[in-house]
């Protein structure tokens, strides 16, 4: 077991450095100092980050993201009691990154005080930017450029008895402006672009205890889910159809709040004994939101002709979940853990669905919409795990799945009403097992196989018949780990008229390499390799076509290298590379083999081939021993072979200064 | 000197002996032979129970996990003499630990985890006594960085254009997974994986931020109840924007929207395209410009609204 535990300071040795900042290596005393009894430890970075951007700009603040400006690039501080018995606490811990403007900043807190209380807190901000549909036709649709707050809160009282209680709230906010579509008047895809302004809350609060009863622990929680969305979408002015130009809204206005709660319970029971340890967990949440969706729309619809639609649909879902797992792990030895588990899950989504669409004022068309979609699934696994000598252990497992689906469609219209009920289930086998040899105690290999039947998927792209394995072969010693693996996975699924298989192997080999403290090397390759058929239907000029198929050719290599040495505490240096790219199936044009669909458009989406690069270097000098100066450049390049519209390149860095108090 | 230290180390363990309740002799004895480990232990989370001096001496300090101190005092050090870590199979070191942090709902299927089959223990990841990381006692300063450490593979699907933010800072790893393992998904079979935690009413993780899309809605899309959204989306990291499986949306649908037999709600097949479609014209080639509702809808049973 040492050389696990030398391994993962050797791990840290060698910290894969992927975005240039903020510097890892923190200013100040790594052992704090001593201040009224609490140990101190604080270290705070602040600069400037730049970046300099071509080509498309979108694309880049859709995977990268990161702008010009001051930051507070991380900070942390921490105060220990070194006894243990601080008057209001014993512990703070704060950190924080990238606050001031960064695409990605977070900020968390606990404050603790031994056997009292102990308190958690962490707030996220992400810019979330998409640019939209890009290809033909789309006109950017599904832009995003909104702002994810996230914050959890979690107080628990007492966390070190028998009996402690929990208080928590977590909550979540998107705003922003989102760019989307919608289709009026008919619907031979007359889409008009619609503007909208995100604004979505989530609040969640739960309460809870833990007790001791018969040496059995009781755990219940109970918690308030509330979600709101109040987006509202208009467009003023005359905007005319991306598809149909003659179609033309000059006068638009939807509104559609849409809120709801959850609440829930949680119950949980465990207790672990010489030769048996019990678990079981009970949850149930009772999901419900209403809606109203109150649409205008005036315009002159495809044939010149205006129209003036008015739809309004209101309505409610509900959505009770009851889950139920129960785990008993029996200890018959030293060697020998055999482990069972069954969970029920059981899920009743249903909701109606009241449309009333008026067409110029005159006419009213009304429809009541019911659906219903129940979900019940009930499995157990049996996993036998045994050590059959200190080199060598193996485990095996069977589970047996079984998942009924209920549905009911009806609709209502004209006070007729219909309705499509259906019922299938679908049962899944597996079977597993694995081999774990430690032939010389810095190495391990490890090889494991699972093998899966379903006779009743309930997509053509999922299991059916299926199998996986999967090889690991790790060497580590103090300073030197080299790990290298491959895992396939296989699936088919068949059917009359079309198949779907899919063929999936991934390859790696890793390793770290920290020979003196002040020198580390990391590097990774991954090659993942992705082959997909399935059969497709389609109509193309009002004719269906049949029995062709839809391929997917991926391969992509993925290497990451980095080197972190020190210069006799003069400086902290730091050089990594980043590349991805999937070279595709090997062609050199978007034309393909003329396997699969023969319809052009399905011959240019059966491979992608694009590359992905990263070089990045850093440097960080300590000044005096609280102070130190970082600097940084990374760059970021993306390239797709066939469409150079999306490409684009950045020269982001930054300098920074480090401090402690 | 050492002559000095000897007999300091013989009285030392006398006095310790002589006050020895069932071979417990307190946390000081050990300080005076592992000072690197004593001079940070008060921000050690284990410290706690020296703090109280309430807990009985099996649950105390060094003593609650390396056992009882005597034999190892007497014997002037060794690892026969003393549970080492270092020294335990991966079964004992969990063993071990699980004899406190059993109780704790979220360790409750670490017996069957992937981590515990494939021969991990706690100290692969934790570090109890030279941890850099502000919590949980890891062996990493970050926590991605120990995760990377041995899913390689994942590692190169962060590295993607498009991936959720764990590099940057923004996501950890266990914002989505349990590394103690997870009770069966509630989607697609409730097979695997094992090490995926669950959001509310145990739904996917996903729903832990993408909260609008949990529904309920009265128009479900129905794969991503049953199958999840791994239906349509690589949740590590993918080539394609909007980790979409395919780079091309239309691709995507039709795979499961062929009109194929003995699937779907009815599973009479996955309903297919319009007639009204015409696939020969780029219109046609984002679905979701018009299904703009995808995930589910309230209004409209195609999604349009």
């Amino acid at each position: 077991m040492r050389y696990l535990i030398l391994t993962a300071v050797a791990i840290m040795g060698a910290a894969a450095q992927q975005t240039v900042a903020p510097t890892p290596e923190p200013a100040g005393s790594a052992r704090g100092e001593t201040w009224a009894g609490y140990n101190v430890v604080d270290s705070v970075e602040t600069g400037y980050r730049l970046a300099l951007r071509g080509g498309n700009i979108p694309q880049y603040r859709s995977s990268v993201n990161y702008g010009n400006g001051i930051r507070l690039l991380s900070s942390y501080f921490s105060m220990n009691s070194k006894e243990g018995h601080g008057r209001f606490f014993d512990e703070i811990v704060i950190t924080t990154q990238g606050l001031g403007n960064d695409p990605y900043e977070s900020a968390s807190l606990r404050i603790q005080k031994n056997r009292i209380y102990r308190y958690d807190m962490s707030w996220r901000l992400n810019d979330y930017f998409n640019p939209g549909l890009t290809t033909a036709g789309a006109g950017g649709q599904h832009f995003l450029n909104t702002q994810y707050r996230l914050q959890d809160h979690d107080l628990t009282l007492f966390p070190d008895k028998a009996f402690k209680f929990f208080v928590g709230y977590t909550g979540s906010v998107q705003t922003g402006p989102a760019f989307s579509s919608t289709q009026l008047f008919n619907n031979a895809a007359p889409i008009t672009p619609l503007f909208s302004d995100l604004e979505r809350v989530r609040h969640e609060y739960r309460v809870g205890n833990e007790l001791r009863v018969f040496g059995i622990r009781v755990n219940w929680m109970r918690g308030w889910d509330n979600f709101k969305e109040d987006t509202q979408s208009t467009l003023s002015g005359a905007v005319p159809g991306i598809v149909t130009p003659s179609t033309v809204l000059t006068s638009f206005q939807r509104n559609e709040p849409y809120h709801g709660n959850s609440p829930w319970w949680r119950v949980a029971l465990f207790t672990e004994r010489k030769l048996i340890a019990i678990n079981g967990r009970f949850t149930y949440t009772s999901g419900q939101r209403g809606f109203v969706l109150d649409e205008t729309a005036i315009g002159p619809g495809r044939s010149g002709s205006i129209q003036n639609q008015q739809v309004i649909t209101f309505g409610d879902g509900r959505r009770p979940v009851a889950t139920g797992n129960l785990n008993v792990t029996f200890l018959p030895g030293s060697k020998l853990t055999i482990t069972n588990s069954t969970s029920v899950y059981n899920v009743r989504t249903s909701g109606n669905s009241y449309y009333t669409q008026f067409n110029n004022a005159t006419q009213g068309v009304e429809l009541l919409y019911f659906n219903y979609l129940g979900i019940r699934t009930i499995s157990n696994d049996t996993d036998v795990n045994y050590q059959a000598v200190p080199w060598a252990g193996v485990f095996a497992g069977y589970q047996y799945s079984n998942r009924r689906i209920a549905s009911d469609e009806s609709i209502t219209a004209f006070s007729v009403p219909s309705a499509v009920t259906a019922e299938q289930t679908n049962e899944l086998n597996t079977g597993r097992a694995g081999l774990r040899l430690r032939p010389l105690k810095p190495l391990s290999i490890l090889v494991s196989a699972e093998v899966g039947r379903a006779n009743q998927p309930f997509t053509p792209i999922a299991e059916r018949n299926y199998h996986a394995l999967n090889g690991r072969v790790q060497y580590r010693t103090k300073s030197l780990t080299l790990a290298a693996g491959a895992e396939s996975n296989y699936n088919f699924n068949s059917v009359v008229l079309s198949s779907f298989s899919s063929q999936s192997r991934k390859y790696f080999a890793n390793g770290t390499w920290t020979p003196r403290s002040w020198l580390g090397f990391d590097a990774m390759y991954s090659r993942s390799h992705l082959y997909t058929i399935g059969g497709i239907a389609y109509f193309a000029n009002s004719s269906l076509v049949q029995g062709e198929s839809s391929l997917y050719f991926s391969n992509i290599n993925s290497v990451v290298i980095g080197t972190r040495f020190s210069i006799r505490n003069h400086a902290d240096l730091y050089f990594g590379y980043t590349r991805v790219e999937d070279t595709g199936d090997g062609r050199s044009t978007t034309t393909g083999a003329g396997i699969g669909s023969a319809l052009p458009v399905f011959q240019a989406a059966q491979t992608f081939p694009m590359s992905f690069e990263s070089p990045l270097a850093r440097v960080s000098i300590p000044i005096t021993k609280k102070l130190r100066f970082n600097a940084g450049y990374q760059y970021y390049g993306y390239r797709e072979k066939f469409y150079a519209a999306q490409n684009f390149r950045a020269n982001t860095g930054y300098s920074s200064v480090s401090w402690s108090f | 000197m050492s002559t000095f230290r000897n007999l300091f180390l013989a009285l030392l363990g006398l006095v310790m002996v002589c006050s020895a309740d069932d071979g417990y002799i307190g946390s000081n004895a050990c300080r005076t032979c592992h000072p690197d480990v004593w001079s940070t232990f008060y921000k050690n989370p284990h410290y706690k129970s020296i703090a109280s001096a309430k807990e009985p001496p099996e649950r105390t300090g060094c003593e609650s996990c390396h056992g009882p101190g005597k034999a190892h005092v007497e014997a002037r050090g060794g690892k026969a003499t003393i549970i080492a870590f270092s020294e335990l199979s991966p079964e004992r070191f969990l063993d071990n630990c699980l004899r406190c942090h059993s109780q704790t709902l979220s360790r409750a299927n670490i017996r069957r985890s992937e981590h515990t089959l494939n021969g991990m223990a706690c100290g692969s990841c934790h570090s109890i006594h030279k941890s850099k990381a502000p919590r949980a006692l890891l062996a990493a300063q970050r926590q991605v960085d120990l995760c990377y450490g041995c899913h390689a593979s994942v590692r190169a699907q962060f590295s993607m254009p498009f991936k959720h933010r764990v590099n940057e800072g923004f996501m950890t790893c266990t914002d989505c997974h349990n590394p103690h393992g997870s009770f069966s998904p509630t989607w697609r079979m409730g097979a695997r994986p094992r090490m995926v935690d669950q959001a509310l009413g145990n739904g996917e993780p996903c729903l832990k931020c993408h909260s609008e899309k949990r529904g309920p809605f009265v128009f479900e899309h129905a794969a991503v109840r049953v199958d999840g959204c791994e239906s349509c989306h690589f949740p590590h990291g993918s080539t394609n924007s909007r980790l979409l499986r395919r780079p091309v949306v239309f691709t995507l649908c039709l795979e499961c929207h062929n009109g194929a037999g003995n699937f779907g709600r009815q599973a009479n097949g996955v309903l297919s395209q319009s007639p009204s479609h015409n696939m020969a014209n780029p219109v046609y080639h984002n679905c979701t410009a018009c299904h703009v509702r995808i995930h589910g809808s309230n209004s409209d049973a195609f999604f349009r609204r």
